[in-house]
């Protein structure tokens, strides 16, 4: 009967095997890596949510300070969808063997943990966020909880651009390049591969 | 030391950064809500924006206090410093819209649509931080300000001192060893760098365990500026990705640097640092020897 007809698995090989390369990584299009602005919202909407509802606890703003806080969760949530796959391309362009890598496995661990905690958050709200006027215990402790874990990674995202300078220079380097070389100094060959 | 503290330095992490996730997050919750009351006008949509955009006028205003530190902190010759400036105007009309949004807004907290001025001045407020925002980022990610300045304690180069040199002594056509004079000796404390610009030539003078090492400003792996980063151990350190080379030699004592930095000879003559330029520039090439 002769044989079947195949895919073309070297074809499809080569589609999955794109290499990782300086633009294929976050925000080349923005030269700006997406990572760090989509955190913004989450980094800012949690722990805010903590403080409406210590607020709310306080009889301070009442279902309005509820309702914030919800909104506020929600659109942190909304923003983590777009964090966490672009944390993710980031972290797998760092070496294994640099120090970096461990601190981003720690800080990616932890931002799981603090998402689930917060959709967990999220859904205990839904039934009562339209008409309490103070945030329940359980919720509450939630938030407190997942802003001092945020912290804390937001703390580990940080040290790996400040002290580790992942993303740094890296949509600027050709720019730099002309700088140091215009200035007199020794350069790297140009086909280098660099973290 | 408070300059320390307010560049995050005991931290290891600059605190403007930090700090300015709040007025993002909250500025842009606002106008979110804002634009929810639009399509559906529910209750404490519009009181619950106005909340946000008390907090984040707050926070902006904490922010700036570091921010201006570390503005303060940028050599005055960086290409980064019109960066800084325009992010600081622009941040301040930013918050300015803010506050005046939220007086708009305190007159009257009872709407389920958000009137026309104060919604306008939300989208002018977020667009201004958007655009302030991105430039922020850039300096940190394209510029590298504030990576790895913490592990500098000592001052760093407030300015690169400039020598226009005469064409018969420049890198490229001078024949013998010429020493330029670059600064007083007694201007530069331990663990202290100067940057010069010898008619082009960029070099980092560094003063270590009492003499004197110049080097290639630039590091060889992504070009950060060594004149800013860590002096120990006959060694310096880049600020951004950690290579390490040897102050005497220019060698690389640690990656991700792979190239050796071209160095320069200094002597200390009549009070003054003298850098030699020719003779290593011809040593660099060796077609001219």
């Amino acid at each position: 009967m002769g044989h079947l007809p195949s895919f073309e698995p070297r074809y499809r090989r080569a589609k999955l095997k794109m290499p990782m390369s300086e633009e294929t990584k976050s925000g080349g299009f923005l030269k700006h890596p997406l990572h760090p602005i989509a955190v913004h919202l989450p980094m800012a909407l949690w722990p805010s949510a903590a403080l409406f509802d210590l607020l709310s606890r306080a009889d301070v703003g009442g279902n309005v300070m509820v309702r914030l806080s919800f909104w506020a969760i929600s659109l942190g949530l909304v923003s983590a969808l777009i964090a966490i796959p672009t944390g993710i391309v980031d972290w797998s362009g760092i070496k294994k063997e640099k120090a970096a890598w461990k601190i981003g496995l720690y800080h990616f661990g932890l931002n799981g943990l603090i998402t689930i905690l917060f959709v967990v958050n999220l859904l205990l709200r839904l039934k009562t966020f339209r008409f309490e006027d103070q945030v329940e215990t359980g919720p509450f402790a939630l938030s407190i909880i997942g802003t001092l874990l945020l912290i804390g990674s937001a703390y580990l995202g940080g040290l790996m651009v400040y002290d580790h300078g992942i993303n740094v220079a890296r949509h600027s380097k050709h720019k730099w390049r002309q700088v140091a070389e215009a200035a007199g100094a020794n350069v790297p060959p140009k086909q280098e591969k660099q973290p | 030391m408070i300059k320390d503290a307010l560049e995050g330095k005991p931290l290891r992490h600059p605190l403007h950064p930090f700090l300015v996730h709040f007025p993002i997050g909250l500025f842009t919750l606002s106008l979110i809500l804002d634009l929810i009351s639009l399509w559906y006008p529910l209750d404490g949509l519009y009181r619950g924006a106005f909340y946000a955009i008390v907090l984040g006028v707050i926070c902006s205003l904490t922010a700036a206090i570091p921010g201006f530190a570390d503005f303060l902190d940028i050599r005055k010759d960086h290409p980064a410093k019109p960066k800084a400036r325009l992010h600081m105007i622009l941040n301040l009309i930013m918050v300015v819209t803010f506050a005046i949004d939220a007086w708009v807004r305190g007159q009257d907290l009872f709407f389920l649509r958000t009137p026309i001025l104060p919604l306008l001045l939300s989208i002018l407020g977020v667009l201004l931080l958007s655009i302030s925002g991105y430039i922020g980022g850039a300096m940190i990610y394209d510029d590298g300000i504030a990576v790895g300045r913490h592990r500098r304690r000592t001052r760093t180069p407030p300015e690169t001192i400039g020598i226009a040199l005469p064409p018969t002594m420049r890198a490229e056509s001078a024949t013998g060893a010429q020493m330029i004079a670059v600064a007083d000796a007694d201007s530069v404390s331990e663990g202290e760098s100067l940057r010069v610009d010898l008619s082009g030539t960029v070099i980092a003078v560094v003063k270590l365990d009492g003499a004197f090492y110049a080097f290639q400003e630039f590091c060889t792996h992504r070009f950060g500026p060594l004149s800013e980063g860590c002096l120990k151990e006959g060694q310096v350190e880049c600020p951004w990705h950690g290579s390490r080379f040897d102050v005497r030699t220019g060698k690389v004592l640690h990656g991700p640097a792979k190239v050796d930095l071209k160095t320069y000879p200094v002597r200390v003559c009549q009070g003054k640092i003298c850098v030699e330029l020719a003779a290593t520039a011809a040593k660099a090439t060796p077609t001219q020897v």
